[in-house]
């Protein structure tokens, strides 16, 4: 990586950075198809840089999101367990999320779990509780039909297969 | 021909050593010092292990527990930043010629010493060693044979606790030469052959970077600068040889393949018109570099991507000839060793170029437009694409074009189209790209490293407890 000058077609190349400008030696690599590799490989580089900063904003919103469904979950039920399930709508890519946890002390699903249902922005740290349902112990899977006690947004959607 | 050699022979820093300014030396010092704590900083808070940074592990490197703290997310993102960024200072130091001659004896000092705190610690951010170590034991010690069977087959095997999740149901995707160099490893214990493969990787890390040097050397391009390029690399440091990945004995064969290939241009090159032994001589050099080609390929069939640009550089058939002998060789072993099952490479390729991963450029691609991930028409996209950029570079190279960069720039491409990609991944091109005539190839191999780095630092933004 060399930042010796390097004339090469008569100084064509000059006004491009070091690294873009071929070397003397690089043959097999013609002017006008040297100048479209660049522009393709620029607008390619350009495109990942997007997604990638994009895909951290989007990282960083969940996470944001998640340290507050499991607050707002601590501060509903009034445990601080710290053993809870998050559901996300991956689907559909909403902000509505299902956090799950015992609402007494024990193992994980061990013990009667309260669903509740979140959506909304962060404000101070929590998020609004739309909706949830429970779920009973040892449950290994949240299935609508094991579903009871639904309340709020829960009922309209038909989430419990009891109520 | 006299102006190139000009241009390449300033391209060596021997030439402008009276240039070296004082910031610039103190500034690469204080470089150096930087990758160091920030090397130390993961070793050390590492070895306590208890991270989900760290893999659970045999106790490997509990000596070295006493000093650190627990290491969490933000320590290790902020290191691995700090790291990223010295790197990034020093290579443009040595490739603007800034630091003279004096510089290649502190590089050498200091990839040595990366390397040897990288080896003394634990095994860093990947299960893939325990996946190693659980084949070979399956084949070694249980009579299994790893291309049929998962982990779960042994799963009363003292290593089945470490492999990773995912895995435990999935058979080797390795090549067979590569298992079979994992079989010596597995009676010495889980303990034992984790070591081998630290060793195993250190080795092949080594023989990486001494190609590199000759490799640059033969093409009179500063060999320091190769050197930092990779062996000062962050994710070659702390992702593959931390993770005694086996990527590096892939890059290891690449490299050989290159050297072999440029030893023989310039053994045919001096003595041009001298007579056939000249002739034979570089002949065989292709020959043994196409075998060296199809020996990464047994290890990890992503190398055989070298085999055409070979070929169609030297407009020689000596590469195919040697690629020939050694597959016949390799698959034969396999055969004997693994049944018909250790020799079908393309299913397990198959199967595993459906994985999907967070870090993959399409998934990042996919969620920029809205998508939840990517589907298999973006797979069947994506593998025509590939095939067009592969089709593109093999036609450069018969025009003339550097076919070493020709190889760089197609395993960046696998790498970049992957639905999975691993840190690992983003090391195949790179030792190719240092040695390369084309510069865009180095800066586009560390851009993309740079953006995988930038995809891992959300929980630095937002801690997730």
């Amino acid at each position: 990586m060399s930042a010796a000058p390097e004339r090469i077609d008569g100084g064509r190349w000059d006004a491009l950075p070091a690294w873009l400008r071929p070397r003397a030696d690089d043959t097999g690599s013609g002017r006008d198809r040297r100048l479209i590799e660049i522009t393709v490989l620029v607008l390619i580089g350009v495109l990942l840089a997007v997604a990638t900063v994009r895909d951290v904003v989007l990282q960083t919103e969940v996470n944001h999101r998640l340290v507050a469904d499991l607050a707002t979950w601590r501060a509903y039920s009034g445990h601080d367990y710290h053993n809870l399930t998050t559901e996300q709508d991956i689907k559909r890519h909403t902000t509505r999320e299902i956090v799950c946890g015992n609402t007494s002390p024990g193992a994980p699903k061990a013990r009667t779990q309260l669903c509740l249902i979140m959506s909304g922005p962060v404000v101070h740290g929590r998020r609004a509780v739309r909706g949830g349902y429970s779920l009973p112990p040892r449950l290994l899977f949240d299935v609508r039909s094991a579903r009871h006690g639904c309340f709020g947004t829960a009922v309209g959607e038909g989430l419990c297969g009891k109520s | 021909m006299s102006s190139s050699l000009a241009a390449n022979a300033a391209a060596l820093p021997a030439a402008r050593s009276d240039v070296r300014p004082r910031w610039a030396v103190a500034l690469a010092g204080l470089c150096g010092l930087l990758l160091v704590a920030a090397t130390a900083e993961i070793v050390l808070d590492g070895a306590l292990a208890h991270s989900p940074l760290i893999p659970r592990s045999p106790a490997i490197a509990g000596w070295l527990g006493g000093i650190g703290e627990r290491l969490g997310y933000r320590v290790f993102l902020i290191a691995l930043l700090a790291f990223t960024g010295a790197y990034a200072v020093l290579l443009a130091l040595r490739g603007r010629g800034l630091l003279g001659d004096v510089s290649t004896r502190w590089a050498i000092g200091l990839i040595v010493l990366l390397h040897a705190l990288i080896f003394a610690g634990p095994i860093l951010l990947s299960t893939d060693v325990f996946s190693y170590i659980a084949y070979a034991r399956m084949g070694v010690e249980h009579g299994l044979n790893p291309y049929l069977h998962g982990p779960s087959a042994i799963a009363g095997d003292s290593v089945y606790r470490y492999v990773g999740l995912d895995w435990v149901h999935v058979a080797t995707a390795y090549g067979p030469l590569y298992t079979l160099l994992s079989y010596p490893l597995a009676p010495l214990g889980v303990k034992g052959a984790l070591w081998g493969m630290k060793v195993q990787a250190l080795l092949a890390g080594a023989g990486t970077l001494v190609l590199t040097w000759r490799c640059a050397r033969l093409r009179n391009l500063d060999p320091a600068f190769a050197l930092l390029a990779v062996g000062a690399n962050p994710l070659y440091l702390i992702y593959g040889l931390g993770g005694a990945h086996n990527d590096l004995i892939l890059t290891f064969l690449m490299m050989a393949a290159v050297a072999l290939t440029l030893a023989g241009t310039r053994a045919g090159g001096s003595v041009e018109g001298a007579g056939g032994s000249a002739a034979a001589g570089r002949s065989g050099r292709y020959a043994w570099a196409g075998a060296a080609v199809v020996a990464g390929a047994l290890v990890k069939a992503t190398g055989a991507v070298l085999l055409p640009f070979v070929v169609l550089s030297r407009r020689s058939l000596a590469p195919l000839v040697g690629a020939a002998l050694a597959l016949l060789v390799g698959l034969l072993l396999a055969y004997a060793v693994f049944g018909i099952h250790g020799v079908n490479i393309v299913s397990a390729l198959n199967r595993d170029s459906a994985f999907v991963s967070t870090d993959s450029f399409p998934t990042e691609v996919a969620h920029l437009f809205g998508k939840p991930g990517v589907f298999p028409v973006d797979h069947t996209l994506l593998k025509a694409a590939l095939a067009a950029i592969l089709l593109y570079l093999m036609w450069l190279t018969w025009r003339g074009y550097d076919w070493v960069a020709a190889s760089g720039w197609a395993l960046l491409a696998i790498a970049v189209t992957s639905t999975w990609l691993l840190a690992w991944y983003t090391l195949w091109a790179l030792p190719l790209a240092a040695v390369a005539r084309d510069r865009r190839l180095l800066f586009a191999t560390l851009a993309v490293q740079l953006l995988f780095i930038v995809h891992q630092t959300a929980p630095l933004i937002a801690p997730v407890q």
